[in-house]
């Protein structure tokens, strides 16, 4: 799944996967992610004038971002979500390099992040007249780091993605079932959009 | 004249050194738009937003094309407004 400003590298991420899976476009902003059943993903539709849009496009990642801390809290995960300010100064994740075309390769305001600065959870938007479309994905389990990397003609950011990230599954034993998890989130979802 | 630009909403709280990007023009220079039309899609934060005309007219001309970054308050492009 490549972000918005991504889609002119569609065709040749396809040619690269050569059937192996699809390539899409999402509508929001970001890097690509390889979605699976490693990846929970929640998509939040709002309309103008809800209350988590009145701070602006900020205010509206604090809110999703906190409200992910708490479900992993929840489901016995430590995380914090990293205000702006902190960017300038992340937790070491081990790794000064950062691979911004992967949407967990880098990090931006209010996304997730476990074990020493390790992104757990990425976020984006998409704003219209109409309302806003927020989007966050939590990495619940191992990711297929390569295949991404090969998809994007990428292979020599295998190594940083691994450094730079970390999924439920690394973080606690036995692992969170994803279906748990979404479940907790949703439950969180409802209780703050209302 | 009036020029386009991302609102300052947009903007709030977000870094002085950031940029936005402009993924998609919508219209092209000379054509005509009415007020609220989208002209384009920009991405800022990883958000990706539109930017309406802010009154009715033409464009004359786009300052930004697509791919390319703007910072806080600069505009994208320029527009005639109708008589």
């Amino acid at each position: 799944m490549l972000g918005c400003s991504q889609r002119a590298l569609r065709e040749a991420a396809q040619r690269q996967l050569a059937g192996r899976c699809d390539v899409l476009v999402r509508e929001s902003g970001g890097g690509a992610v390889l979605t699976g059943p490693w990846l929970v993903s929640a998509s939040v539709v709002l309309p103008l004038g809800h209350p988590w849009l009145a701070g602006g496009l900020l205010e509206s990642y604090r809110r999703l971002g906190q409200l992910h801390v708490t479900a992993l809290q929840v489901c016995g995960i430590a995380a914090q979500a990293l205000p702006p300010q902190e960017l300038l100064h992340p937790p070491t994740a081990g790794t000064d390099a950062s691979v911004d075309w992967a949407c967990f390769g880098g990090l931006s305001p209010w996304e997730v992040v476990a074990a020493e600065g390790r992104k757990l959870v990425g976020l984006a938007q998409r704003r219209r007249q109409t309302g806003v479309l927020l989007v966050a994905g939590t990495l619940v389990g191992a990711v297929d780091w390569p295949l991404l990397c090969e998809a994007m003609g990428r292979a020599q950011d295998v190594a940083i993605l691994r450094q730079a990230t970390v999924s439920c599954a690394d973080l606690m034993a036995p692992p969170l079932a994803p279906k748990r998890f979404a479940a907790v989130l949703a439950q969180g979802l409802e209780r703050s959009l209302f | 004249m009036t020029e386009v630009t991302l609102g300052a909403d947009a903007w709030q709280g977000v870094d002085a050194a950031v940029e936005a990007l402009v993924d998609k023009w919508l219209v092209n220079p000379g054509d005509t738009v009415q007020m609220g039309q989208p002209l384009a899609n920009v991405v800022l934060v990883k958000s990706n937003q539109e930017i309406v005309a802010p009154t009715s007219g033409h464009i004359t001309q786009i300052l930004v094309p697509a791919g390319g970054t703007f910072a806080r308050g600069k505009p994208i492009a320029v527009l005639q407004e109708a008589a």
